[in-house]
């Protein structure tokens, strides 16, 4: 596969203004960091395995007039595949998916995840789940394509975007922590929603 | 569990101000899913697991709506996961309400791990929670569920067990 998972990013981040970002796992983390400095109060940045899309539905739950975009993974994807059927059920007409499917466990070294044998189709799974805006792209072009699609559906979208393995060279470390980030990307929604989530304490 | 318990249940939610409900459906609540399906202003989102629930939870939190995870106890320990990244390493709470299977007076052998378990993993989630054995007291402890984690950003839970859910 020649098609690198940050090129994808820097496709799709001039595409994102007042989008929702929620984002796993390793290395990726760090790539769009960099890839989206625009984007960074308006993403959240985990460390979980399965909780990205799920985490991604319930914020879309929430706000059902603003777009969020879950970048999901090959490893995080296969540790919930249930998320796909709640979803088919639900159809969140807000909600993007990007799952870069690298193959591996690229945050350990390496090892291979189910995809990696050439017979696990996630893309198809999802569509056997309820979720029939699911696809696969191998190439620039066609991730670009798909972003545009996705973001401009009515119905739940999904892309697997089959990348290598590699981690962006030269890129900057993020340096926060899950809390932190969890602060910052609730204020940036709190501001641009109008609203308090995590409000002062009584004086009682 | 009556009718009565039921309501008692969907006034605390909307008290609370809770206006979705994940869930993974049980026995000992069995009439609550339809109720909560039924209820004005509570969107239900039926789960494939528990821990898929309460990372949605962990969602609804971020957009400013309050949410809950309900399940038989034995879901707290698929949870333990997401719960443990969200809540230790994030600060993302969710509020559960789950039924106590396992209890004294449990007549299936398969529910015995349900109620061995259910408090020490809670304690090994630091995570405080009330068991509710009296009607009465249903509405005010997920009142309370809420209002603590939401100071303290994370995790509670209300268990009913006993007459109310027998």
């Amino acid at each position: 596969m020649s098609m690198t998972r940050y090129a994808c990013m820097q496709a799709l981040a001039p595409r994102l203004k007042d989008e929702l970002v929620i984002l796993s796992l390793g290395g990726s983390v760090d790539e769009w960091y960099n890839a989206a400095p625009h984007m960074r109060p308006a993403s959240l940045f985990q460390q979980q395995l399965g909780c990205v899309t799920p985490q991604a539905f319930g914020l879309a739950a929430g706000l059902p007039h603003r777009r969020v975009i879950s970048l999901d993974t090959d490893g995080g994807l296969l540790f919930n595949l249930g998320i796909l059927a709640t979803l088919g059920n639900e159809q969140p007409a807000n909600l993007f998916i990007v799952v870069w499917d690298n193959e591996c466990y690229q945050s350990i070294g390496g090892p291979p995840t189910h995809t990696a044998a050439g017979r696990v189709d996630l893309a198809a799974i999802a569509r056997g789940a309820g979720l029939e805006q699911a696809h696969t792209a191998r190439t620039l072009d066609e991730f670009d394509a798909h972003c545009a699609a996705g973001l401009a559906a009515d119905v739940p979208y999904l892309v697997v975007a089959k990348v290598a393995t590699g981690l962006q060279p030269g890129i900057k470390r993020k340096h926060s922590d899950g809390r932190e980030d969890k602060y910052i990307f609730v204020r940036h929604v709190e501001a641009t929603e109008g609203i308090t989530i995590m409000g002062p304490s009584e004086h009682n | 569990m009556k009718q009565t318990a039921v309501d008692a249940v969907l006034r605390g939610m909307q008290r609370a101000g809770v206006s979705v409900a994940c869930y993974l459906p049980d026995s000992l609540f069995r009439p609550l899913y339809p109720a909560m399906d039924a209820s004005t202003g509570l969107r239900t989102i039926p789960v494939t697991n528990e821990g898929e629930g309460a990372a949605i939870c962990g969602g609804v939190f971020l957009s400013g709506k309050r949410a809950v995870l309900v399940m038989e106890n034995s879901g707290l320990r698929a949870s333990v996961e997401p719960l443990a990244r969200m809540g230790l390493g994030a600060g993302i709470p969710v509020v559960m309400l789950m039924s106590y299977r396992g209890e004294m007076g449990e007549n299936n052998w398969w529910a015995i791990p349900h109620g061995i378990t259910m408090e020490p993993v809670m304690q090994a989630l630091r995570m405080p929670y009330r068991i509710v054995r009296e009607e009465a007291g249903i509405e005010q402890a997920i009142i309370d569920a809420y209002e603590w984690s939401y100071s303290a950003y994370y995790h509670s839970a209300v268990v009913l067990g006993g007459e109310v859910v027998r």
